[in-house]
Parts: C-alpha cells; structure tokens; sequence
C-alpha cells in the first residue's frame, strides 16, 4: 500500500517535494511511518541528528486530527508530520 | 464572533485595519490588539526575517478551538476576536501575528487575549525558520504540539 507523508517544517528539509511517497507490503500503523522515516533520515543525512530527533518527536496527524503510534492506516491515506511547533 | 486566517504573505497582507473594521462592528465595551513582529535578534544571532510555515486546515481547526476553549474557561461576556497568522517570509518587523479581541467589559480583553497567543504556542502547528545576516537559515527547535483531550 502507498502512504503519502505531507512534510511540514524542519521535515520539509527531507525532500525537495514537500511530500514523501512510502510503499509498505502490509497493513501499517502510524509507527510504521516513524520508522521508515527515521530510516530515510539515517540513510539521507547520516551526521544529522537533529533531524533525526525531530522525527522521534514528532507527531502525526490524519484528517487533520493527531494521531497516536497504533492509529492504523487505510490504503492510499494522506498523514502530515507535524514536527515540534512554534508560531506566534 | 469569529474569524481566523492563515494569511499566505506572498498574495496578501495582515492588516490592523482588516481586525479593526471585524472588531468594531461588535457591541463590546473594551477591545485589545495583540501584534506579533519579527525582531532583529535572537540567539546571538542578526535575524533579517522569518519564514513561517503552517499546516493551514490545522491551524485553522486550532484556532477556533481555542476560542471556544477560551469562551468556556474564562466565562467571556459577548466574544469577539479576530486571529490572523502569516505564512510565508515576513521581514524584519513584519507583523507575524494578529490577535484583536473584544469583551462587554475590559479585564477580560487582556485575558483573552494572553489566553490565545499563550495556546497558539503551545497547540497550533506552525513553525519559523529564521533568517540571519549572511545567507545561513536555521528551523527554530519548537516544543512537540499539545493534543486536545
């Protein structure tokens, strides 16, 4: 199944797209993301660790409601990454 | 009364003018204007501007909740605000942020108005990437976004 990952942020650092396209051979969780993405950070920016803290931090929002790790994912959903905040 | 906007500053501009003609046409005793502006230091660094990024539909969904969140907590007397948040970059003394509020009486300008911006800080998802003298950027750090339960 195909996950699409909005990236906001400091995350939008990880691709030139503002999205990322995640292909998973099974049902997922919100983890799963996590875990692909910690991956992709590790391999794309290996002296990086604040981006790989960002990811460990952050949550995950769908519909625009966040959601927790278990939340399980439907096939060719759209989740956003919603690193730690700051407006104002 | 409401009304919320994540302003993309590349097609339009927060004004005082726009929260004033919203405000005024409350019937309120007291109004207040909160203005958040992009300042020229910070972390020993020259700041020349911020880019602000924002998850509008969250934002958006963020700040009416905190109104009605504010409406319930502080047991406001006829309601008013106007909440305006810039997307985009925002030069030095740019204004980031409008916060205007009306009440039926004025100690409750003040609170409701701290109560919002302190709550945008803390549940709203937007970020800042500041922009410093020379060509060097940084994402601030942020603190992870506190979920409503």
């Amino acid at each position: 199944m195909k996950i699409k990952v909005e990236l906001f942020g400091v995350c939008r650092e990880f691709s030139d797209n503002n999205f990322l396209d995640l292909e998973f051979d099974k049902n997922i969780q919100i983890k799963d993301i996590r875990n692909e993405m910690i991956k992709l950070v590790k391999d794309k920016f290996p002296e990086n660790n604040n981006y790989l803290e960002m990811v460990k931090k952050s949550a995950f929002s769908s519909k625009d409601e966040i959601v927790e790790d278990d939340f399980i994912l439907s096939k060719n959903e759209t989740v956003s990454i919603i690193p730690p905040i700051g407006g104002g | 009364m409401f009304h919320c906007e994540v302003v993309d500053v590349n097609k339009d501009q927060i004004t005082i003018e726009k929260a004033q003609n919203f405000i005024e046409s409350q019937k309120c005793g007291a109004s207040l204007y909160f203005l958040g502006t992009v300042r020229d230091h910070n972390n020993d660094k020259t700041v020349t501007g911020i880019t602000y990024d924002a998850h509008d539909s969250m934002v958006k969904k963020s700040f009416k909740e905190i109104f009605e969140d504010a409406i319930q907590k502080l047991k406001l007397d006829h309601p008013a605000a106007f909440v305006e948040h810039a997307k985009g970059y925002v030069p030095l003394g740019g204004i980031s942020v409008i916060i205007a509020v009306a009440c039926k009486h004025r100690a409750q300008v003040y609170e409701f108005s701290r109560f919002i911006i302190e709550e945008i800080k803390k549940k709203t998802p937007i970020w800042k990437k500041e922009h410093y003298q020379g060509e060097e950027t940084t994402w601030l750090e942020g603190k992870p976004i506190e979920v409503k339960k």
